[in-house]
């Protein structure tokens, strides 16, 4: 049941980059509704960057209101817009760290990564708003390590046209034609193809 | 979800295929469905970059109360207060029958001021008076915003622009 993707996505990469970069310079011109578009555009993505990394709802949109505020101070220094996308999900990710590391010594916590996710309830949330396909894809994505669980919702964000830029900004390796599948794509296909042997939904 | 190949791992080092950008479509909507960032959250980040150039004195919440008035329960005011350090703003909001709010609102010190209230739709203003009144009678419903700024420009004297954070009317 593959979605048609959305326009932004369609639209060739040329299309995406010179809009972007449009962006970016009447951002930089001081544009409100420029910086305006970008936000409506990245914050998805980094809200689940933010939620990947453990954060609760509010520190969430804390670490969203401080990429912001800081992509404004420093948006002279990103040269391409391939690379806004990277820069967002790599200053996203050290912010929810720093947040999570200033969590810890405060309150101790051995909440996981997925600590607030509906699986850790009953279930009967999850089970309501999930169709079945849906929940045997969550019920193999949890059955990864918590790495590749974080960076497959990361990367599930990720317009394809940024893809190649963001992935190796997250140390993924890139091949010759782009990028690879990775060990965390490779795995969830197996465990999918397995048919979640020995883990009955 | 994406149709799957037989029940073998694929090479992690392949080059990327159809399933997995099927697969990474299929995650986006889970997560979408189990997680969704909230909705309003993209347009209270535009508003707070939209103050990021102002001198200004960000006022912070100080009280909230509700107080439910009339019969219905859908008739209610809520009064909040505003503190910073060169000023209060107190302000009552009430609903009007045709889906907007009214808005009545107290400087202290009492001071003339232009009042500008940022709203989903036009922003709005309005000026307080000596007694440092002042009032919108009809606002839309959503995200608003206030700005307290000096009555004259550059009124010596009369202290930096005030804002306060967002609040949902």
């Amino acid at each position: 049941m593959d979605e048609p993707r959305p326009a932004s996505v369609r639209a060739s990469q040329r299309d995406r980059a010179d809009r972007i970069t449009a962006l970016m310079n009447a951002a930089r011109q001081g544009s409100d509704d420029a910086v305006g578009e970008m936000v409506t555009e990245f914050s998805p993505l980094l809200w689940h960057v933010a939620r990947a990394a453990g954060l609760s709802s509010g520190d969430a949109e804390d670490v969203l209101q401080t990429v912001w505020t800081r992509l404004l101070e420093h948006l002279d220094e990103i040269r391409t817009p391939a690379a806004l996308g990277g820069w967002l999900v790599v200053t996203a990710k050290r912010e929810a760290w720093r947040v999570r590391a200033a969590e810890r010594k405060q309150v101790p916590t051995d909440t996981d990564a997925f600590a607030e996710l509906p699986d850790k309830g009953s279930g009967s949330e999850e089970r309501a708003i999930l169709d079945d396909q849906s929940r045997t894809l969550w019920a193999a994505i949890r059955q990864l390590s918590p790495r590749c669980q974080e960076l497959l919702r990361i990367i599930a964000f990720v317009p394809q046209a940024d893809y190649a830029a963001v992935a190796a900004k997250l140390g993924m390796r890139i091949g010759s034609i782009g990028p690879t599948r990775g060990r965390c794509l490779a795995k969830l296909r197996a465990v999918l193809a397995d048919g979640l042997e020995g883990n009955p939904l | 979800m994406t149709p799957r190949g037989p029940g073998i791992e694929p090479p992690a080092d392949g080059p990327m295929d159809d399933v997995d950008f099927g697969l990474l479509d299929d995650i986006q909507e889970l997560f979408e469905a189990i997680d969704p960032m909230p909705a309003d959250l993209p347009e209270r980040i535009r508003f707070s970059l939209s103050l990021r150039d102002l001198e200004t004195e960000v006022a912070r919440l100080a009280d909230e109360d509700l107080s439910a008035v009339g019969v219905r329960g859908a008739e209610s005011s809520r009064t909040i207060t505003f503190d910073s350090e060169s000023l209060t703003i107190m302000i009552r909001i009430d609903a009007n029958t045709d889906g907007t709010v009214r808005i009545d609102g107290w400087l202290a010190p009492p001071q003339r001021r232009e009042i500008e209230m940022k709203t989903t739709a036009d922003p709005l203003s309005v000026s307080s008076d000596e007694q440092g009144r002042f009032a919108f009678s009809r606002v839309p419903r959503g995200t608003a915003q206030l700005t307290v700024r000096p009555a004259g420009p550059k009124q010596s004297g009369a202290g930096p622009a005030v804002v306060t954070p967002a609040l949902i009317l």
